[in-house]
């Protein structure tokens, strides 16, 4: 595999790398002008909003530090609201801080919503969410996004981050796998 | 007042940065073989924007993970244990893995994350770091990738942090002693550079 090449599992580019580079940029002035004076804390989710939140944090103008968190699902069940294990939490304490979660992708929103209620019980200054991907279509939570990408169909989408079984997650671009790949799973 | 105010000397401008990481991906890339997918490991935080740049520009498949550390109470250990705070997802028994740094100076930490998953029987266990300040160091550590020898100054940008801030600095640069002075107080206040975190 080289980047110039696209994988043979992938099916097509959703977004090229000057795309998304654009859409960063304009996410980053956005949150520069909102938060003109303040300081803020950005709050990346691993693994996948690593690529993500690098290339915000390098265009934003405003005062920020980083953090991360590193969550898992306890696994999908009919019962489940989607709470998660924090494997990593904050090192940063949060209370009276502007925190924006930054999220590679939202599907259902279970996961964002948790961490959402989970952060704001630390009584942050202010809690906005900047998400580069979001698929509507698989919502099941009523979820506002301060800060939003893309809207994407729903496919399984790879690159900038995001991965299919760690596959593909360095690609420069998102792309969407063709649906033997994961269907046969 | 603009952040770059705060610097008094530009070390590595941005250009010179991403040209010497577009090498070391080339690099990195020629060495292992083309179907062993490496394990890239960024030590958090410092190197995020090291290694969403670097990884890029590797274009063997490759796959990357995270550790992050703290120090013990009672400051930094002299002998580099460190607490894990987040260890690998990935079982690297038998896996290529690439350590990637933004910054080795006394290189305690560096030798005790070797020591640490070398008991894990990787296939191969490897050093890459953006940034080497030998004139600081105690722990004999193999680097085999180097981005840059950089003289004994404290240095920010880039990933590189001062009391958490100036991480996003497109390049490496040394603070004013003004801007230590405001965040650290007195600039003994400042342990080394592969401080925790």
């Amino acid at each position: 595999m080289n980047h110039e090449t696209v994988p043979a599992d992938v099916d097509e580019i959703l977004i090229s790398q000057e795309s998304v580079r654009d859409v960063v940029r304009q996410m980053a002035a956005r949150i520069s002008q909102d938060y003109q004076g303040e300081k803020i804390l950005l709050v990346g989710i691993l693994k996948g909003a690593f690529i993500f939140l690098a290339d915000l944090s390098r265009y934003l103008t405003v005062e920020h530090q980083i953090d991360f968190m590193s969550l898992s699902s306890y696994g999908a069940t009919a019962t489940t609201a989607g709470e998660v294990r924090i494997i990593m939490d904050l090192r940063t304490y949060i209370r009276g801080k502007h925190v924006i979660v930054v999220e590679d992708i939202v599907d259902t929103g279970y996961t964002l919503r948790y961490l959402q209620q989970l952060l704001e019980a630390r009584e942050p200054a202010s809690l906005r969410t900047c998400v580069l991907l979001s698929k509507p279509d698989r919502r099941q939570v009523d979820l506002s996004i301060d800060y939003l990408g893309f809207e994407i169909p729903d496919r399984w989408v790879v690159g900038y981050g995001l991965d299919y079984a760690e596959r593909h997650r360095t690609l420069p671009y998102i792309a969407a796998l063709k649906p033997e790949v994961y269907q046969e799973d | 007042m603009s952040m770059h105010d705060d610097v008094s000397q530009i070390l590595i401008d941005s250009p010179s940065l991403q040209a010497r990481i577009r090498q070391l991906g080339a690099q990195i890339s020629a060495d292992y073989p083309p179907d062993s997918r490496p394990l890239l490991v960024c030590i958090l935080k410092g190197a995020y924007m090291f290694l969403s740049d670097l990884t890029k520009e590797v274009t063997i498949p490759h796959k990357v993970d995270f550790m992050a550390t703290s120090a013990y109470g009672g400051g930094l250990d002299s002998r580099g244990v460190v607490r894990l705070v987040l260890d690998l997802e990935t079982n690297i028994r038998g896996r290529h893995v690439l350590l990637v740094e933004d910054i080795v100076d006394h290189g305690a930490t560096i030798n005790y994350l070797l020591r640490l998953l070398s008991t894990r029987n990787p296939a191969s266990l490897r050093v890459c770091t953006l940034l080497n300040k030998p004139a600081r160091r105690e722990f004999d550590v193999p680097l085999d990738y180097i981005g840059f020898e950089i003289p004994d100054h404290f240095v920010i940008g880039y990933g590189l942090d001062i009391d958490e801030m100036y991480r996003n600095l497109p390049y490496i640069g040394v603070p004013t002693s003004e801007l230590i002075e405001r965040l650290i107080g007195h600039q003994g206040g400042i342990d080394g550079d592969d401080k925790p975190g």
